[in-house]
């Protein structure tokens, strides 16, 4: 029993750890799913940010712009209000134009002698500037030094096909000193008559290009413009810059304002590379503003956080553990007590089934010592009777000596009725007695039990009233019918007084026959009814009474055993009443045998 | 249309109030004739006031004028007189000015404001500088070279003014309907001009004989 115990813990074990192991199994795989889109939200979310920046970096790059057309509007209205730049341009004094303009763009312009601080410090200057006539064509500023140097080849790129009726965005890489290497953003302003409306002129302007703002440098943005198949970016080879370049030039088909992303490896690094046309609609060659994300440092920060994200699943993960051990240990306990609890009742089970067999033994064994017990006292007490009825017999026996004997040989009766009893009880104790059930005429065996009664000295001067039917059949066997009446009727009798009253009925009641008997005397105290059908219990009432307590018992045991019972029907004022139900049987129908 | 053009043969033109000073022989002839102005506006014109209007680079008088000159080989004559480019309420007067080369016009400032007149036109470039009403001596400038001069200030953007300057001492400005009559003028063979615009100038050879009124209608 105890390894069957120890087996079973060993189970509750193994269920606890297979628990354990499928809420570890569950957690991780919440983890690891949890890291899986953390890491793909992370990478989106990075790309879309990147791409987030580079729209707002363009977009504040557009907004300074446009402030510097408004100014640069306002600007070429005013020029053109002026007498002698209209003088110039319609008066046929073309040569006059640069220096009439100087007066009116000195506050645009950079001068000579600024600092390269200052001149970085205002964007809103202007490197050079030059006049287009009424045809596109170039009004060279001649010996102007105000309008910004430019050698000829670039000067000619600034013309159009025609003056333009809006303004336009072009961009000119230098090739030559002083501006070499660098790129211009050139605005070319129409310069409208405010008498006819008409184009007269253009004005161009060549700034440095706004730089993208500040925030792309945390993420070591580079950027860079993109015009006539070369691209310039900052820290960057010339090498991986006319690859790159070469690579835009190839790719920027499709709608020409549309917004561009590719991945590209550069100097051996990854990035992400935005692209958007500067100028979409200008009649300048399209030129487009580039910004390479270096995804080194981002792949950098995003291991760091994927570690974060992945500490933060162990970290997850081992508080699922502990969290699982505990709800493994909880949920497993009520399992574990019960499996205990189990085993206790089996081994409490199997204790009382041994008690039970043990008793039912013992009981086999008392209820067999008490038949042969009852058969050994008989013969003896027969061999003593038979004794003294011998002497009895005698001739010279005083009176004295005969009632002596008289007594004696009554006492033996007494003595072999107890026992006669005590066989009985022993025998249905034992389970071994079995009526034979037949049809019994219950008014026959009432009228012999009375006439014994008759026959019994009576000194009590008893009454005795019956009211019962003739032929009333019971199912039971006769002579254990007997001593149920027998008892009922020497207890009635015993138990009465001087001048009193025995009543019996008798009558059919259903499937039922149910016999009263009543007799006077003084009632059975409430204590005592539970008790005095115990077997040996004899009432407070009883003492100078004889008998051994077994005839209620007796009565009561045999009437079950007929399929019936006896009951105290009612005991109060000087009145005391027993029931007997039997079943009623029809004459002389045979029933069946009811075993114990 | 085309009349036949002899260079040498003096004809005589009138020109308004200097045709009585014309050379000393007989000075009958006369070109009388109008000028076909097209006019922008076939709206009456209300006010006098002129302006000059730039087109497509085409300077003009608005509503139109036309200069009508004789060009040709004319004796030497006495230095033209001084004439007068006068600014008032903020206009110049007159708007269109023929002078023969080597006139001094001079510019009175008849308003309070001050004046800036100059000129970036290739026949003449001056810039008067700043002036009021008061300047002594009243700034005046020689045209001693053929052409258009466009007259503007530099402080009143709105100020325009043309003076025509011709090779000869016989021209007129028509009258608002194109009407001319040149007198006064020399015998001979010359080119009658009808200036119109910057850009548009019609011309006929004539040949004025003694005492001969010619009709010229320009179309």
């Amino acid at each position: 029993m105890n390894a069957a115990v120890q087996s079973k813990a060993s189970r509750v074990t193994g269920f606890r750890s297979k628990l354990l192991v499928a809420i570890m199994v569950i957690v991780s795989t919440i983890t690891a799913l949890g890291l899986y889109f953390a890491d793909r939200n992370l990478t989106a979310t990075v790309a879309s940010d990147l791409q987030r920046q580079f729209q707002g970096e363009l977009a504040a790059l557009h907004h300074a712009q446009e402030i510097r057309y408004a100014a640069l509007v306002e600007r070429c209205r005013a020029l053109v209000r002026k007498p002698r730049i209209h003088a110039a341009l319609e008066d046929g004094a073309l040569e006059l134009l640069y220096p009439s303009a100087e007066d009116e763009l000195r506050d645009i312009l950079q001068r000579p002698g600024d600092t390269p601080a200052e001149r970085a410090a205002s964007a809103l200057h202007a490197e050079f500037y030059r006049f287009l006539d009424r045809t596109g064509a170039l009004i060279p500023a001649g010996k102007t030094r105000a309008a910004g140097a430019l050698p000829p080849d670039e000067e000619a790129r600034l013309s159009l096909t025609g003056a333009p009726g809006k303004q336009q965005i072009g961009y000119l890489r230098h090739k030559a000193a002083p501006l070499a290497g660098a790129v211009s953003e050139i605005i070319a302003m129409p310069i409208i008559s405010t008498e006819t409306g008409e184009v007269i002129a253009a004005l161009v302007l060549g700034f440095k290009p706004f730089e993208l703002g500040g925030g792309a440098a945390t993420l070591g943005m580079k950027s860079g413009v993109w015009v006539d198949g070369q691209l310039d970016v900052a820290g960057l080879s010339p090498a991986a810059s006319t690859a790159l370049a070469a690579e835009i030039a190839h790719d920027r088909s499709g709608p020409a304002d549309a917004e561009r992303r590719q991945r590209a490896v550069i100097e051996g690094a990854h990035h992400e590379v935005f692209y958007k046309r500067l100028n979409p609609e200008s009649v300048f060659p399209p030129a487009y503003e580039v910004c390479l994300y270096p995804l080194a440092g981002l792949r950098e920060q995003q291991r760091e956080l994927r570690w974060q994200v992945v500490g933060a699943g162990v970290l997850f993960l081992l508080g699922g553990l502990v969290a699982s051990h505990f709800v493994a240990g909880r949920l497993s306990d009520p399992v574990e007590k019960l499996a205990v609890d189990s085993e206790e009742n089996r081994a409490q089970r199997e204790r009382a089934e041994a008690a039970l067999e043990l008793s039912h033994g013992e009981l086999q064994r008392s209820a067999r010592f008490s038949a042969d017990a009852s058969h050994q006292l008989k013969t003896p007490v027969t061999v003593l009777r038979a004794g003294l009825e011998e002497l009895l017999a005698r001739e010279n026996l005083s009176p004295e000596e005969c009632h002596q004997l008289s007594a004696l040989i009554h006492q033996t009766f007494r003595l072999s009725s107890l026992i006669e009893d005590l066989l009985l009880l022993s025998r249905m104790d034992a389970g071994r007695m079995k009526l034979e059930i037949a049809p019994v005429d219950l008014s026959q065996l009432l009228e012999a039990a009375l006439d014994d009664l008759d026959v019994l000295p009576d000194e009590l001067d008893l009454r005795i009233e019956t009211a019962f039917p003739r032929a009333l059949h019971i199912a039971g066997e006769k002579r254990y019918t007997a001593i149920i009446l027998q008892n009922l009727l020497e207890n009635a009798r015993k138990y009465n007084q001087r001048g009193g009253l025995i009543r019996i009925t008798a009558r059919a009641e259903g499937a039922d026959v149910l016999l009263s008997v009543g007799n006077t005397g003084r009632p059975i105290p409430p204590a005592a009814r539970a008790h005095i059908f115990e077997r040996f219990h004899r009432g407070a009432i009883g003492e100078n009474v004889p008998g051994y307590g077994l005839g209620l018992n007796l009565a009561r045991q045999l009437a079950s055993l007929h399929g019936g019972d006896l009951r105290l029907a009612r005991s109060e004022e000087n009145w005391t009443e027993f029931e007997v139900r039997f079943r009623l049987a029809t004459a002389p129908a045979v029933a069946a045998p009811v075993s114990a | 249309m085309t009349l036949s053009c002899v260079p040498f043969r003096p004809v005589v033109i009138a020109v308004g109030l200097m045709g009585a000073l014309a050379a000393g022989f007989a000075a009958e002839q006369t070109v009388e004739g109008r000028v076909a102005i097209t006019r922008n506006r076939t709206a009456p014109v209300v006010n006098q006031r002129y302006e000059v209007v730039a087109k497509g680079g085409v300077l003009r008088t608005d509503p139109p004028l036309a200069v009508v000159y004789l060009e040709g080989v004319f004796a030497a004559s006495r230095p033209p007189a001084v004439m007068q480019m006068t600014q008032k309420d903020l206009t110049f007067i007159p708007t269109l000015l023929p002078v023969q080369v080597g006139t001094k016009v001079e510019f009175p400032n008849l308003d309070d404001a001050y004046h800036n007149i100059f000129s970036y036109s290739t026949p003449k470039r001056f810039d008067l500088g700043r002036y009021r009403s008061d300047e002594k001596p009243v700034p005046a400038q020689v045209f001693d070279a053929p052409g258009l001069v466009t007259l503007r200030c530099d402080i009143h953007e709105h100020m325009r003014a043309l003076i025509l300057v011709l090779n000869t001492p016989h021209f007129m400005v028509t009258d608002a309907q194109g009407q001319f009559r040149l007198t006064g003028l020399p015998t001979g063979r010359y080119v009658l001009k009808a200036w119109i615009d910057s850009k548009t100038t019609h011309e006929k050879s004539i040949e004025l004989n003694s005492g001969a009124t010619l009709r010229v209608d320009f179309p």
